[in-house]
This record gives structure tokens, sequence and C-alpha cells, in this order.
């Protein structure tokens, strides 16, 4: 599941993310991530489901982080799209791809929503809801 | 006579054989399975014919109008569809809509291959157009609305479509570029290519013995025709380009699409497929033609220099392009396409589908595309400014140890914004402006190297001021040292240089 992650003042400066990777043994992977001294945003794709996902949502809260489900992806007008692929290299995530049949396909799960995809589209067919 | 000129069946031949119900059609990419199963010769006796396809953004495409005379008549000196600027030098009521004309009020949104596909839609376009008003055209201003229908001729007439096959693209540059090949990630971050390899028409026939003058072709869902080798023809590279004609009023919107480049501009989505005459074994061969065995080379359009110039980073077949990744050095680089294989596919089985229900037949080429010559570049007479020309040569610098006070004094009794700064050896090392400076007087800082800019932007003396504008504009910067080879600063070019020394036009010099 994707979830963006907030951390406010306070927190930016603890090793949050690690240690929670390290207590938990799951390989969380960072899509998207805007760190500064006052606050940081991260998007992260966690491989897991039902309670052990809840009981990592839990530890990022009581550390003091913001979790909460990313739930924000492409909307692509199939009608639209000619399956040209001018789309798929420009994509920081991996989340466009050709399947076998050279027809467009979004992996939702990896699309951090960036936008990069909606430019490169020749013919308007990917926007952002 | 060598065995691979020796005909094996002719035109006339095979056309018989469609209208007879048949004919042996098998798309590129089904001959290619043939061959690899059952081999050439094989191959050879049983097909009659290979069918070809591409859909890729062909920018050299357009329509010569006809739009009728209205009452009082008029001789449309300007005239626009949707606000799109048609060409208007020709006869009254003639002109010719080119695909990359762009909106004067949509811009890169909207631009004549957009209007090209509303047309083949349907829909109704708003016709402006504008005149000086004669004795015989005595109208000097038109506003109506118009569908293709109401036009007398709309034909499809593209100077240079179908490229034989194109090199692809990547950025060696440390900015996102925004091309007509696509979105070009910083630092080789992706790869883009076109054409369809191994499904390409030109790619089928690259000896140019069954393609030519007069051969009837898919066009844009319509039928369409080859009237000679396309501008920029370069077969003695390998890449062959065509000019085609066909009627705008029978194509099909699904194989005409209007499409934009970001921050490049307008071009039109065309599909045009091919069919191959199985003539002799030379033909057989190249029909069969693989994505492996058909290379490009990949160009760093980070090098902003005359096309051919680009330097290549890699040769690359088709197959490794199309597979999602190129290698280069260690580095896995993701590739992708920016015309439809998938539409490729589907325009080479249509035109299968055309030629075994017998409604499509086969031409033999009245005359041969020509098989050698290749492009000239343009020759630019004349001399033009350089940044030699109007950069300030009496540049003043400082060191990174330099107090921030005495350097803004020296600013301000020079009269000067930029101020670049060198090392022990004179190389450039970072870069102050006067900004810089009041910011860091009010922060109280003390040198110059806890406050310059150490990834400075700069210029070359031997580059073009159009160049250098450019990439000034890009940064939002007003000055740049100039550095020779060794990083040693030369001079300085800022914006009042600019404007000082070329005020009133490019001859001030």
């Amino acid at each position: 599941m994707r979830v963006k992650l907030i951390y406010s003042h306070g927190v930016v400066e603890k090793p949050i993310l690690s240690s929670i990777v390290l207590k938990t043994g799951i390989p969380i992977n960072i899509l998207e991530a805007r760190i500064n001294a006052q606050k940081g945003e991260l998007i992260i794709s966690i491989p897991a489901s039902g309670e052990k996902l809840e009981e990592i949502l839990n530890l990022f809260r009581e550390s003091g982080v913001q979790a909460q489900e990313f739930i924000e992806t492409l909307r692509i007008d199939w009608e639209k799209c000619v399956a040209c692929g001018a789309c798929i290299s420009p994509c920081p995530t991996r989340a466009l791809r050709f399947r076998e049949d050279w027809t467009l396909e979004l992996i939702e799960e990896k699309c951090v929503a960036c936008g990069i995809c909606v430019a490169a589209c020749p013919v308007k067919a990917i926007n952002m809801p | 006579m060598s065995e691979k000129d020796e005909e094996i069946r002719s035109i006339d031949e095979i056309n018989e054989k469609i209208k007879r119900g048949d004919a042996v059609v098998l798309t590129a990419e089904e001959m290619i399975n043939l061959v690899e199963s059952s081999g050439l010769e094989v191959a050879a006796k049983e097909v009659d014919v290979v069918t070809s396809g591409t859909f890729g953004a062909m920018c050299s495409s357009g329509v010569f109008l006809n739009f009728g005379h209205s009452d009082p008549p008029i001789k449309m000196t300007r005239c626009w569809l949707n606000d799109v600027p048609v060409y208007k030098g020709l006869a009254a009521v003639d002109g010719y809509l080119g695909a990359a004309s762009m909106s004067e009020t949509k811009g890169f949104e909207y631009g004549g291959g957009h209007v090209i596909e509303d047309l083949v839609s349907g829909r109704e376009i708003d016709l402006r157009a504008e005149s000086y008003g004669t004795d015989c055209y005595p109208r000097r201003h038109i506003e109506t609305v118009i569908t293709i229908d109401d036009l007398n001729q709309a034909m499809l007439v593209n100077p240079r479509n179908c490229y034989q096959k194109y090199d692809a693209a990547a950025n060696s540059s440390d900015r996102v570029l925004y091309t007509y090949m696509g979105t070009l990630l910083p630092n080789y971050g992706n790869i883009t290519f076109s054409g369809a390899g191994q499904l390409n028409p030109l790619c089928k026939d690259p000896n140019y013995e069954t393609i030519g003058f007069g051969t009837r072709i898919f066009l844009g869902g319509g039928i369409g025709y080859i009237i000679g080798e396309g501008t920029q023809h370069n077969p003695t590279s390998g890449f062959g380009t065509l000019m085609v004609k066909g009627d705008l009023k029978q194509m099909n919107s699904r194989y005409l699409r209007g499409a934009s480049f970001y921050r490049y501009g307008t071009t039109l989505y065309l599909g045009i497929g091919i069919p191959i005459p199985i003539i002799n074994m030379r033909v057989t061969r190249t029909a069969a033609l693989k994505d492996d065995e058909i290379y490009v080379d990949i160009r760093d359009y980070g090098i902003a220099v005359r096309p051919d110039l680009r330097p290549v980073i890699k040769r690359v077949s088709y197959a490794e392009l199309r597979s999602g990744k190129v290698t280069i050095g260690d580095r896995d680089i993701p590739s992708s396409s920016l015309s439809s294989y998938k539409m490729a596919r589907e325009i080479a089985e249509t035109l299968k589908k055309w030629i075994l229900e017998g409604t499509f037949f086969l031409t033999r080429p009245i005359e041969p595309l020509p098989r050698h010559g290749k492009p000239k570049p343009l020759k630019v007479k004349g001399r033009e400014l350089r940044v030699g020309d109007i950069m300030s040569r009496n540049v003043i610098t400082a060191k990174p140890s330099d107090d921030i006070k005495e350097v803004a004094s020296k600013l301000v009794e020079k009269g000067i914004d930029h101020l670049p700064v060198v090392d022990e050896e004179d190389k450039l090392a970072g870069i102050v402006t006067s900004w810089d400076l009041a910011r860091a007087i009010a922060q109280d800082k003390r040198r110059l190297e806890e406050i310059m800019t150490r990834k400075v932007i700069v210029a070359f003396e031997n580059e073009s001021i159009d160049v250098v504008v450019r990439r000034m504009a890009q940064h939002n910067i007003s000055g740049v040292p100039v550095v020779d080879r060794m990083n040693n600063v030369i001079g300085i070019l800022t914006t009042d240089d600019i404007s000082r020394k070329i005020v009133g036009g490019r001859t001030a010099l």
C-alpha cells in the first residue's frame, strides 16, 4: 500500500523510518521525498497488509508522524490514449509500462502522482484528478 | 542478373490473385515468424504480399483546402481555422493548413494537427479570413463555421512522412529537456525513440524496389499515394522519407490524431501502411527484417547543436530500444517509444484485411525513389554575433577568502552586479551578485566562500548569443562568466551588455 507520511518540525531529525524498518523487518520503499529542516513529506510503499500494515502505521503515528493512505493517482483517458509510450520512460517510479499487446498499463501502486507523464503525453490522455 | 534479382512473381500476377481471392498476405510480424519457422525459400514461394505499418508524429503533414466562394467573394490573404493560421500564399480560397501551425489563442495546446483531426471527425470549425479587397473580390472580412463536408477539397499532402527509421534521443545535461522527442530527463535519465522498426514500411524495402512514385498505400485510414521522395530524404544513410497524398474526406480520425509536445509545439500522429509485393528473394529477405537487425544511433539532445552534429552516445537496435531498457556503460537506462507499435500493428492488419477482401490492389511504381543522396545543412552566410563579440573583457574577480564588505564596496565603485570568484590558479570557483552581497551583509556573513554560488552557469567565447540568452532565461540569471576550456575566466556577459550592444538590431556591432 502507498502511504503518505508527514513529518512535523519536531521529528524530522529522528531516524523514524529506518527504526521501523529494523523493528518490523518490512522493506519499506521510498517513492518520493520532500524534506527540509522544517518538515518533510514522504510517499512510501509498504509491502504488507492487514495487521502488519496497521502495526507499521501505528508505529509511525506513535513517533509523531502523520501516516495516511495515499490514494492520488492518474486518470488515463483510454479513448484518447494511442499507446505511443511517450509517458513510459520519463516516469521516475516505473509506474507506466506496456502490456504484452503493447497497450499502456498503469501500476497504481507505484504511482506518486508527480505529473511528469501529464506533460509528456502528446494527446493529453493523462490527467490528475 | 543475380538469383536475388530473378522475379518470383509480378505485381500484375499478385493483383490477379487478389481478384480471385487467393492471394497470400501476411503482416510483417507474421512474415518474420514464417521465415524463422520455415525459411526464406518457403516464404518466397508462398507469400505474395507483406503488409507494414507505422503510427507516429509526422510534423511535415498538412492539408490543402478549398473553401469555395462566398457572396460577395473574398480573396483571402490571411486565414485562420479555430484560430490556427492557414497558409494563404495561394489563390483566393485555397489554403494549406500545416500540422505544426499553432493556435494564436491556445498556443502549444492546439494546432493544425488538431484542426485536421477535428475536420476528419466532422466537427464544426470556425473559419475567419481577411483581405484588402479587390475589384473582383470586394469582401474584406469573413467569419463563418464550416465542417469538412462544406469544403470542395480537403487533400492531405504531406511533404515528409514515414521516416525509414529515426535516431533515438537522450539528454546529458543537468535539466529536463522538452523536445520533439518528448520529455528527456537529465543525466541520461531516459531514452526515447520513434518508428515501428520491423513493421516500418521503408525498413521492409530499404532498397526501394517496390515502393516508389505512384505506390498506393494506407493513409490515415483511407487510400493514399506516394507522390515522391519526402523532404530530407536521406537514402545514403538509410533514412529515406516519403511525400504522400490522399483524400482527407475518406480518412478516419482513429489514424489522424492532433498532438502536442510539451513546450515544443503541435503535430499530427498519422497512420501509414504500405504493401510490399514479394517480387524477388532480396525483397523476401528485407520484408522479414527484424527489430534486432535494424539499427539507429542514440543522440545527445543536451548539446544545442545542429541535429546531425548531436553527439552519438551508442548505436542500438530497435529490439534493444523496444525492450524498455538500454545499457550504457554500467547503467540500464529506461527507453520508450513515441510512436505506437500497437497502432502500427493494427494498420498492417487492416491493410492485410483490405487486400484479402479484394478492395485494395497493388500498384507498380512509375518511378523509383532516389537511392542516393543526403540532405545538406543550412549555411549561415555573413558573420553572426558570438559571445566574444559583446562580452566585457575587463572582468573584475574576487577570491573566496575576500571580505564581503570590501567586495561590496568594490561592486558599488565599479557599478557592476556580477562578480566571478576565482581560486589560487585563477580558475572559476563561484559567483556572487550584488543581491547575494546585500543579503550576506544583512545576515552578518564574513567571507565570500560562505555565500558564493558554486555551481556557476557559464558561457564560452565562441557560443552563439541566442544560445546563451536562452540559457540565462532558463536559469533566471542576468549574467554569466565567460570561461576558456581551462575554466579560466576571460570575460563576463550580462543582459546589460546584450541590450546595450545589440539594441536597434544586429547591425550595431
